[in-house]
């Protein structure tokens, strides 16, 4: 029964990074979860698919900026 | 009509209600009697034995500047964190949720157990703000919940201790256990709750609320568990699981669904089916996770 506070922390980290991971052109556009082939109807139901679209792209992003800031700390430069 | 305020409001205040943004009684101005009291330079109040040392501290013109310079010091301190904490932990929201006295918390517990009976889920407004818990039963509180929690810990030390298998630190494995839970729950909640874009009011502190009632069932499973073994256990736990299960589809179908559906009308669409089945799956993972939670105490 060792599901830890500090497990839960650890899932959700690795979870993040597996979002992160996904490369927005080289893969989602050829599954077709892409954020700009989804922008169809302006209404009001975004539904599920795009909801999820959005938080992937978001979830990149905030982790790019988190990315750049430790590399740059660490004076390795990638991306 | 479409245009009518959706959430139902109740326009004449409970009865027996003073003030409605008053969540506790006042007592401040005897405790402010009694301390202005105590304050007074002289030693006031004081019993006389001890007067004439405290008077004569007190008379020496530097100690008693020291003395009011301390207490303008401490006041400005009190000041700066009682007007800082508020950015990190909400204390003006969370009072709240305490806000509850015996009888609320009596009713409640009777609703955990045998919601079936209960027919008005709403939650009463008054001004846009929904009232106290101590007013209406309906509304969520913080304080069954954290009893439950801390309580649901410490009989599963006891449960431990029976078998003889416990040791401190699985106590503490036990509370950081099903904290972890709750925590998985909230979140994975809130993430269903943003996928499929319901507006709804139902806060986090809300839904922590909602998600701690299952403490009181576990708890009384793992009792009767001690008492008559296994049947008990099952029984019980049986019994507490339909309740919540109950509990939480009645509690919640009117905070995630539309308000059409909440009147009793089913409504179709696949908007509101998806909240059908998102309100089913967050009461059926309660009875798995009280299960889950309880049934390697009790053997």
């Amino acid at each position: 029964m060792a599901f830890t506070l500090y497990s839960l922390l650890q899932a959700a980290l690795l979870c993040v990074n597996a979002i992160g991971l996904l490369h927005e052109e080289r893969f989602l556009k050829n599954i077709g979860w892409g954020t700009d082939q989804g922008i169809g109807g302006f209404g009001e139901e975004p539904g599920v698919k795009s909801q999820l679209m959005n938080l992937i792209r978001s979830v990149r992003t905030v982790m790019r900026v988190l990315y750049g800031l430790v590399m740059k700390k660490s004076n390795i430069y990638i991306l | 009509m479409p245009g009518l305020a959706s959430k139902r409001r109740t326009p004449a205040s409970p009865p027996g209600m003073a003030d409605p943004h008053q969540l506790f009684d006042d007592t401040s101005s005897a405790q402010h009697r009694g301390y202005g009291a105590q304050r007074a330079p002289g030693g006031l109040g004081y019993p006389s034995s001890s007067a004439s040392p405290q008077a004569s501290f007190m008379a020496d013109p530097v100690s008693s500047m020291a003395v009011a310079y301390g207490s303008t010091l401490a006041a400005q301190g009190k000041e700066l964190v009682d007007k800082n904490i508020d950015r990190f932990i909400p204390v003006t929201k969370l009072k709240y949720y305490f806000a509850v006295d015996t009888v609320y918390v009596g009713k409640k517990l009777g609703l955990l157990v045998f919601p079936y009976l209960h027919q008005d889920w709403e939650v009463q407004y008054q001004q846009d703000t929904p009232v106290a818990p101590r007013f209406d039963v309906n509304a969520p509180d913080l304080y069954i919940p954290a009893m439950a929690f801390i309580t649901y810990i410490l009989v599963a030390g006891l449960a431990l201790g029976t078998q003889d298998r416990f040791s401190p630190d699985l106590l503490g494995l036990q509370a950081s256990s099903a904290l972890a839970w709750l925590t998985l729950e909230v979140l994975a909640i809130l993430l269903s709750l943003y996928l499929v874009t319901v507006n709804t009011d139902l806060t986090t502190i809300d839904l922590v609320a909602f998600l701690g009632y299952k403490y009181v069932g576990m708890i009384g499973g793992v009792l009767m568990g001690l008492l008559f073994g296994k049947t008990g256990y099952y029984l019980v736990l049986g019994w507490c699981c339909v309740s919540i299960f109950v509990f939480m589809i009645r509690t919640l179908r009117l905070k995630i669904l539309a308000e059409a559906a909440a009147e009793g009308v089913p409504v179709r669409g696949a908007r509101n089916q998806l909240r059908m089945y998102l309100t089913m799956a967050v009461a059926a993972a309660q009875p798995l996770l009280m299960y889950w939670l309880t049934f390697h105490l009790v053997r």
